[in-house]
């Protein structure tokens, strides 16, 4: 188990609603030095003109995103326990498409009319009142008008992140895209020269220098690879040796749905022998693409054929619990599948192995269909169920 | 008092994205915009129809509970960014009571496409569960799948109606 430094437990709830203030002067401030409180600025973005707004977007995520991926990556911060908004495809893309006709009917977004609001532009206080109304359209209709609330509510609701759903390592999607962008910045700025010929950008707009894109997306690179570093497999580090769990309690777990808990099928030929319900078919290789997903406080419960694995393959986050079942999948077998012989003579012996054929009657009988269909995804659970702050825009 | 030039676009989005990282370290929570509307909403409704706001599927969870909608890490945000949009404009010399519009657009027809986008924007922002700042931005920095989704999208639909709204901005 650890625990990451990172997000913040606060001792009051007034303290962590002040930093709230304090981030958002921060981000009211940025926003305006940016020029994003001028609406003919942020709609030059639709006429190729005046790329600003892709370009500090952008780089925002970015340095964000190196951020947040490179210090879960050495073990400080945990963005299972952060608010990642939640998979509802159709309601995001077609309020995504809507939001980007509005932006450019208005000039401005939700936040940028709030900057744009107080440095005293009127089309920003007709903007921001339209925004309240549409909120109150969307709210007034969306019990009642056939289709609304489908389209709300469909989709998964679940958070999903892009390294988990491609199968790759967060780090390597964060420097693709640090590189992708680096370039898309340089097009972006061709584009530029092309069309400032036809109009020029708005005022007080400075000169593109462009040395500086390198620069950021040079250190940006230069982070992500560090990350690497201090991830990937050191040889001098010993071995990472798991604790053994007993085949009886990890079943006690399963029937209890605790979450938190992954299972890897390490065998070699899965398909040999009905396994442990739920685990997950891996192998040590395709196993570190899922374990580089998943959220620290996981315990990760690994098997083979029969409790030869002991020690946790060389690259496996070292953040993570593993643990191994006691006897791998014979041990389950005999331990889970296998009724116990009625033996012992004092009333705690019987109730023990009571227990144990009530157990071994769950997994072996009926109710072994219901744990593998129903039973979420060990990792996602781990995910959700600490979901507790707000979320939204 | 000539007002001072825009920041330099990388600068600007370092800045912003060292403080989007802050707000996911201290408070493990993104930026946003459409919090403060949206919850002042669930406050006029709890006003005027209790009943209503207790079951509508949008503002039920901002009042279950007896909670004080505007009691939230967002809102408290969203005031900041009020200040400080405010301390920026001040200090750059950009505070103008005035109309920012094309040279062929008359002022009241500006209007008129800043309040329809504008209601369009809540709509599509409640729908979304975020806008730019709550999806794009902070969804896109935990590459959140739905958020890029959405990113990718309000780029199309902006492109979309370029052509068509071209004489309010050129």
């Amino acid at each position: 188990m650890s625990a990451a430094t990172f997000p913040l437990v606060f001792a009051s709830d007034e303290l962590r609603l002040l930093t709230g203030l304090v981030i958002g002067i921060l981000f009211g401030f940025i926003l305006e030095r940016a020029g994003f409180g001028n609406a003919r600025k942020l709609a030059g973005q639709f006429y190729l003109n005046d790329m600003t707004v892709f370009k500090v977007m952008f780089t925002a995520i970015l340095v964000a995103m190196v951020g947040l991926f490179g210090l879960q990556a050495v073990g400080l911060a945990d963005i299972s326990s952060m608010w990642v908004n939640l998979n509802f495809i159709p309601a995001q893309a077609v309020g995504g498409f809507l939001l980007g006709v509005g932006f450019l009917m208005s000039g401005l977004c939700p936040g940028t009319s709030v900057v744009s609001m107080v440095s005293g532009r009127i089309d920003a206080w007709v903007t921001f009142g339209g925004i309240f109304v549409g909120i109150a359209l969307f709210t007034l209709t969306v019990d009642w008008v056939p289709g609304l609330l489908a389209l709300y509510q469909a989709g998964s609701g679940e958070v999903s992140l892009l390294p988990a759903v491609m199968g790759v390592p967060p780090l390597a999607l964060v420097l693709a895209l640090v590189l992708g962008a680096t370039a898309a910045f340089m097009g972006a700025e061709k584009v530029e020269g092309i069309f400032q010929r036809r109009s020029s950008p708005v005022e007080l707009t400075p000169r593109n220098r462009p040395g500086v894109k390198l620069v950021v997306g040079g250190s940006l690179s230069a982070v992500v690879v560090l990350a690497l570093a201090l991830t990937g497999p050191r040889p001098d580090l010993p071995p990472l040796q798991m604790a053994s769990v007993a085949p009886l309690s990890l079943a006690q777990s399963l029937i209890e749905r605790e979450p938190g808990i992954l299972i890897l099928d390490l065998r070699a030929d899965p398909e040999a022998e009905r396994g442990i319900p739920g685990a997950v078919p891996a192998d040590v290789e395709s196993a570190l693409g899922l374990l580089s997903n998943t959220p620290t406080r996981t315990t990760v419960v690994v098997y083979d054929e029969n409790g030869r694995i002991t020690e946790a393959p060389a690259g496996w986050p070292r953040a993570l619990d593993y643990r191994f079942v006691a006897g791998g999948l014979s041990g389950w077998r005999a331990e889970v599948l296998t009724p116990a012989e009625p033996s012992g003579a004092s009333l705690a012996e019987r109730e023990q192995v009571l227990r144990q054929n009530q157990i071994s009657a769950f997994f072996s009988g009926a109710a072994v269909q219901t744990v593998s269909v129903t039973a979420p995804p060990p990792a996602m659970a781990a995910g959700s169920a600490k979901k507790k702050k707000s979320g939204g825009c | 008092m000539k007002a001072k030039e825009y920041w330099n676009p990388y600068v600007a989005g370092v800045a912003l994205g060292l403080v989007l990282l802050g707000a996911y370290l201290v408070a493990g929570n993104g930026l946003g915009a459409t919090a403060l509307p949206k919850r002042s909403l669930a406050v006029v409704g709890s006003h005027l129809a209790p009943e209503w706001t207790a079951h509508n599927t949008v503002l039920k969870s901002y009042v279950a509970n007896g909670a004080n909608p505007l009691r939230d890490w967002l809102v408290v945000e969203v005031m900041g960014v009020i200040i400080g949009g405010f301390i920026g404009a001040l200090s750059a010399g950009r505070l103008a009571t005035k109309v920012e519009k094309g040279p062929n657009i008359s002022v009241r027809g500006r209007l008129y496409f800043a309040a329809g986008g504008g209601v369009i924007m809540g709509f599509a922002a409640a729908l979304a569960r975020g806008c730019t700042s709550g999806q794009a931005l902070s969804g896109g920095a935990l590459l959140a799948t739905g958020s890029w989704i959405f990113m990718l999208m309000v780029f199309a639909g902006g492109y979309a109606v370029a052509r068509l709204v071209r004489r309010e901005w050129t």
